[in-house]
């Protein structure tokens, strides 16, 4: 067999791909190496090895009540977006209505827009109607931005599903509840699962809507290492952002685990 | 008995028609084909009859209940896909008893007792475990066929069931639904665009053509005593003569293009006048004995094909294919005389 490709374009592609590789990670690295360091700063590469900042973020409260306000806003956000994310996908899968690719691409825009506006626009809703910023303005802000999340990865399940399922369950004998219940959700958990790990990523990365959702006694993790970055700059962002990447790789992990990533992406 | 009667379902889909007053009627645990083409309406009257679609006009009516207005879940029937339509998330033995909660039928230990016998009848109870996507195609279908047995429907209808199988096991499957029927005696429709499976399963093979019935019969007299050429060559494809009728006395000949006649038997309707006939591959011989019509014929080319020899002979102006064994149609010269039977030269009605 004569190769379709000749040897020289194959390793010069290799080449490309392992430089993005090594473009996305390198930033990885340097996080995480310099939250080893034994300096009072951050810099890289480290004078040396410690793990005194992770000390540090452990025996510090501001960290840590940040931290459970984040893990808080991110579970709810999680939860609001998949339970709103699931029924629009079964809708928008399931019926043809006046106006339906109009709400598809509704929904679809926060992907599109900046969240920047999206945040402006909160802010402005929240401060004319609500009694302002507060974790429950922020948790319908990040439902906002992780609910189309939801709807495509739910969506993607039901358009891999049997057309015919809904129709054999009717046959024997399923009643409408039923047939939602036990025949077509089931068959949305893929996309349940992985929209969630994407709302509770999304929502615990968020700087830019909690910068302006930001309320007095609301403080979210990224906002405390930003806050940290701009007064004192030490490793214990670092060590933060490390613990971040290594709860998001154990989510990963975990998916992979129950559903098999191979459906999910 | 009659299982079930359709009534001059008429169903329109926008401007055109499907089904055009179409009436049938099935006699308990009769197995019946509804076998066409692509379009001639048989899914969607399958549909019908399984509450899926509702008729544009007409009645169902099933067990000497009306349910035309029913929906399916209330009707206790049951629709095997061609697609099987698993529930992907349950397993084998889950399935199978899905019908069997839905309608909340004894406990659920007798249900599963049930779901276990179903299983067992299609030879699959060593995988009740196992979920769908586990399974191959084949053991997919026989555990769509136990879910459609187990709550002992009035109906048991399938969609092309052998359709997504490969020959080997369309073979098998063949066999086996012909014995599932024979053991429980379901009342069985089948919709099938697949000649072959229809002569090999039905009792009675209903023949659809644009919306309505072109004939109905045993598949004994479909194949063999069709009245239409569509009906002759869908079933098994035949040679479709024209040849001129002629009297001669009082006996009727067939004249042919190059003016060669053969000698047709009586039948009702037959007159002189230009006429289409039948005559099935097979049912021409290249070795005729003295009771056969014969012809002067030449051997045009040969296929062989294992169990059988293909040849196409031209006789009278007319090009025919005839099928024998391959003993009879080996070192033929290649001008000689065909026959046949004067039976088998069927005339059609057009």
């Amino acid at each position: 067999m004569t190769a379709a490709t000749p040897g020289f374009v194959k390793l010069l592609s290799i080449t490309f791909v392992l430089a993005i590789a090594v473009y996305m990670l390198v930033p990885l690295i340097v996080v995480i190496a310099s939250s080893l360091s034994t300096s009072q700063f951050l810099v890289f590469p480290p004078p040396g090895f410690s793990l005194r900042w992770y000390t540090e973020v452990f025996n510090s409260d501001a960290y840590l009540s940040a931290g459970w306000t984040s893990l808080k806003l991110a579970l709810f956000t999680v939860a609001a977006s998949v339970a709103l994310g699931t029924p629009a996908a079964i809708a928008l899968s399931r019926f043809r209505f006046p106006g339906r690719s109009f709400l598809s691409a509704i929904f679809l825009s926060p992907l599109l827009l900046p969240s920047l506006i999206f945040a402006i626009g909160l802010l402005i809703v929240f401060s004319r109607y609500g009694d302002g910023p507060s974790l429950t303005g922020l948790v319908i802000g990040h439902t906002v931005i992780t609910l189309p999340y939801v709807i495509r990865t739910v969506s993607a399940n039901l358009i891999d599903m049997d057309p015919h399922l809904d129709e054999a369950a009717r046959i024997m004998g399923a009643r409408w509840w039923q047939r939602y219940l036990l025949v077509i959700l089931p068959q949305c958990r893929t996309g349940m699962a992985a929209g969630a790990f994407f709302a509770f990523n999304i929502s615990f990365d968020d700087a830019v809507i909690a910068l302006f959702m930001r309320a007095p006694n609301v403080e979210t993790l990224p906002m405390r290492i930003y806050s940290t970055l701009e007064f004192s700059p030490d490793p214990s962002v670092a060590a933060v952002s490390t613990i971040m990447i290594l709860l998001t790789i154990f989510m990963v992990l975990l998916l992979d685990r129950i559903f098999g990533l191979s459906k999910i992406a | 008995m009659t299982q079930l009667v359709v009534q001059s379902v008429v169903k329109r889909f926008g401007k055109q028609t499907v089904l055009n007053a179409f009436d049938l009627e099935v006699a308990k645990g009769e197995f019946v084909a509804l076998l066409g083409p692509s379009g001639c309406g048989k899914s969607t009257l399958l549909r019908i009859i399984a509450g899926l679609e509702t008729p544009s006009s007409g009645d169902i009516v099933i067990n000497g209940r009306v349910v035309t207005g029913l929906p399916p879940e209330m009707r206790n029937i049951a629709l095997m896909f061609q697609s099987y339509a698993l529930l992907p998330h349950l397993s084998v033995l889950e399935n199978v008893r899905f019908p069997l909660r839905m309608r909340s039928q004894a406990s659920r230990a007798e249900q599963e007792r049930r779901a276990h016998d179903a299983l067992a009848l299609v030879q699959l109870d060593q995988f009740t475990e196992r979920y769908p996507r586990q399974l191959s195609g084949g053991q997919q279908q026989r555990v769509a066929l136990a879910r459609s047995i187990v709550a002992e429907p009035d109906l048991l209808l399938l969609d092309e069931p052998l359709s997504n199988l490969d020959a080997r096991l369309r073979e098998d499957m063949q066999i086996e639904l012909k014995r599932l029927h024979e053991t429980l005696g379901l009342t069985t429709i089948f919709v099938t665009h697949d000649q072959d499976e229809a002569l090999a399963l039905a009792d009675t093979v209903i023949l659809m053509n644009g919306g309505r019935v072109e004939q109905r019969g045993a598949p004994e007299e479909l194949y063999g005593q069709p009245r239409t050429e569509f009906a002759a060559d869908f079933l098994g494809g035949a040679n479709i003569l024209e040849l001129e009728v002629v009297r001669r006395g009082d006996v009727l000949m067939g004249l042919f293009p190059e003016g060669s006649e053969v000698e047709l038997q009586k039948s009702d309707g037959l007159e002189p006048g230009a006429r289409k006939f039948m005559l099935r591959k097979e049912a021409i011989s290249l070795a005729p004995d003295t009771e056969m019509a014969t012809l002067a014929a030449s051997i045009e080319t040969q296929n062989y094909l294992g169990s059988q020899t293909r040849s196409l002979v031209r006789a009278g102006g007319l090009a025919l294919v005839a099928v024998t064994d391959p003993v009879s149609a080996k070192s033929k010269a290649r001008d000689l005389r065909i026959g046949w039977r004067p039976k088998d030269l069927i005339p059609l009605t057009s």
